[in-house]
């Protein structure tokens, strides 16, 4: 899983980084200093002449890292999807309507504290909260982002449907 | 300079320039024939322009600006991140070809200081042409493309000290000593100041407005070229270390956009005048040195780029490629030369051959230089094929 990537720096052009691909080509991502990108293709890892170059302004890179990257979309397509991050793990966990969590900010919601989940980022129409703050309120039909260990996301599932939150928890 | 023929000047580097970028080449030769053409030597049809004091005083500029660039770009933190190569790549680079540079400025002048000189013109490779080549070749994906450029950085550091020595070196040994004292201790200087000022520099720079910042950051390029040159180390270097010294700032992106037009367009000019002072009629005298350091070039940009990738764990394709790309000379051999020429210790007749060798050198290698790159991967396959196992067919 982990790619061995190798960054350069390339003095007045920029910065570039390269792996090899699973299947043994070659990538070559070149950052230069005026925010141009370059992707260099090697179909194979030895070839001296690139299979193909694009060139990317600053805005298209950011929008296809953004969709390679998986942060367009996500939710809707795998409801459950995880993302192992060595012990850790990052998963998507919609809200259910009935969820008396709705209208907590998150730091009333006591999430973390109760099940050592920590909410980094909430997914809403029309705009994603990233880097989600304590005094984020969680809204009806949003879905949260978390980060914690693999058994702590069903305790934290259980209480974000049924609560009890507030008071009544203690 | 009339306004005038300043008209035509620019229009002759510019449809110049546009031709050689047509061809795929460099600009820099582009105006250095500009300047051959219109200047008042040979070809005496078109001579239009004289060396004056004001192309002198716009030259001086050009200099100033290309320096106060590379500086900008020098910065102790990006110095110490370059990599691995800087080392061994740079050291193979600069005693092969330093000591082949030798070899020819030894036949030019003998054993004085123009042929020490001449020898710095022929080891410097351009970072301006070998940059662009590997941008517009595309090779800036290739792994080999990190060797060709820590050895130019380890080449800029090696200039920086030898643009000095040019300009007022030569005298004797104690002198020259001192000189070296008053260039390393100017440098130290630039180096402690870009650590412990940039922030106050950063502070007031950041407050002022957009027109007074333009003039401080020149105000303080122009005052640092002035030092410098009074201290008897050149304007360069003083131009020089102005660049270090804000290279650590957080302004240093906007320095750069906002006065990336003033070094174009004065580096041409400085080029163009420079190419006002090839005499021609001095190619008896230095046609066959340009020929042989040609060749010493391309023996030891390829010959060193093959030992520096066999060391740096690249193919023998990849060391190909690498050492075409160093072949092409450029900025760095044109300022030396310039430098050496208004030092007062080089002799009028050694200073006019110096000028032409540097001219008509650039023009040769800059121009091999760049047809070569664009073909190395396809030389390279033929000198190095793939060895095969089994005999095909």
């Amino acid at each position: 899983m982990p790619v061995d990537l190798r960054e350069t720096r390339l003095p007045g052009v920029g910065v570039k980084y390269t792996f090899r691909t699973a299947i043994g080509g070659r990538l070559a991502v070149i950052l230069h200093i005026d925010g141009q990108r370059e992707i260099y293709f090697y179909r194979r890892a030895d070839d001296d002449e690139p299979s193909a170059v694009i060139d990317l302004h600053d805005d298209e890179a950011r929008q296809l890292g953004a969709i390679i990257g998986g942060a367009y979309e996500r939710p809707q397509i795998v409801e459950d999807l995880e993302l192992a991050l060595g012990e850790l793990h990052i998963e998507w966990i919609p809200v259910p309507d009935t969820s008396p969590a709705i209208g907590l900010t998150l730091a009333d919601a006591r999430l973390r504290a109760r099940t050592g989940v920590t909410v980094i980022a909430i997914l809403r129409e029309p705009e994603p909260v990233s880097g989600a703050q304590p005094e984020d309120m969680i809204e009806q039909g949003d879905t949260l982002v978390g980060v914690g260990k693999g058994g702590q996301f069903v305790e934290f599932r259980r209480l974000l449907a049924s609560g009890p939150f507030g008071d009544e928890a203690a | 300079m009339t306004l005038g023929e300043l008209a035509v000047t620019i229009g002759l580097l510019c449809v110049l320039g546009l031709v050689a970028r047509r061809f795929g080449l460099s600009a820099i030769p582009a105006y250095l024939l500009a300047g051959l053409l219109l200047g008042p030597n040979e070809p005496k049809v078109l001579s239009l322009i004289q060396p004056s004091e004001v192309t002198d005083f716009v030259a001086d500029l050009g200099i100033v600006f290309l320096l106060f660039f590379l500086g900008l770009e020098f910065s102790l933190t990006r110095l110490t991140r370059t990599g691995r190569h800087v080392g061994l790549g740079g050291t193979v680079d600069l005693v092969f070809n330093f000591a082949l540079g030798l070899i020819v400025g030894v036949a030019a002048f003998g054993f004085t200081f123009a042929g020490l000189v001449l020898a710095g013109c022929v080891y410097v490779s351009s970072s301006a042409i070998a940059v662009k080549g590997l941008i517009d070749f595309r090779r800036l994906g290739d792994d080999e493309t990190d060797l060709v450029l820590a050895i130019l950085v380890f080449e800029d550091l090696v200039i920086a000290f030898m643009l000095g020595f040019a300009a007022a070196g030569g005298g004797a040994p104690s002198e020259t000593l001192v000189l070296v004292a008053k260039a390393l201790g100017f440098i130290t200087v630039g180096l402690a100041a870009s650590r412990w000022l940039s922030r106050p520099i950063d502070r007031l720079l950041d407050r002022l407005p957009l027109e007074f910042f333009l003039l401080a950051v020149f105000g303080f390029l122009v005052s640092a070229a002035a030092i410098a040159d009074q201290l008897g180390l050149s304007e360069a270097i003083g131009a020089l270390m102005a660049g270090i010294v804000l290279s650590e700032t957080s302004v240093r992106e906007q320095i750069e956009d906002r006065f990336f037009g003033f070094r174009d367009i004065f580096a041409a000019l400085f080029f163009f005048t420079f190419g006002l002072s090839i005499d021609i009629g001095a190619i008896p005298e230095v046609g066959w040195l340009v020929a042989l350091a040609v060749v010493l070039t391309l023996v030891g940009k390829l010959g060193g780029g093959l030992i520096a990738g066999a060391a740096g764990g690249f193919t023998r394709r990849q060391s190909f490629n690498a050492g075409v790309a160093l072949v092409a000379h450029g900025e760095f051999t044109i300022i030396l030369a310039q430098l050496a020429s208004e030092n007062p210790l080089v002799g009028a007749g050694e200073s006019r051959d110096l000028v032409a060798f540097a001219g008509l050198y650039v023009l040769a290698t800059a121009t091999i230089g760049l047809v070569l790159m664009k073909e190395s991967k396809r030389l390279g396959r033929v000198f190095f094929p793939t060895p095969r196992l089994i005999e095909e067919r």
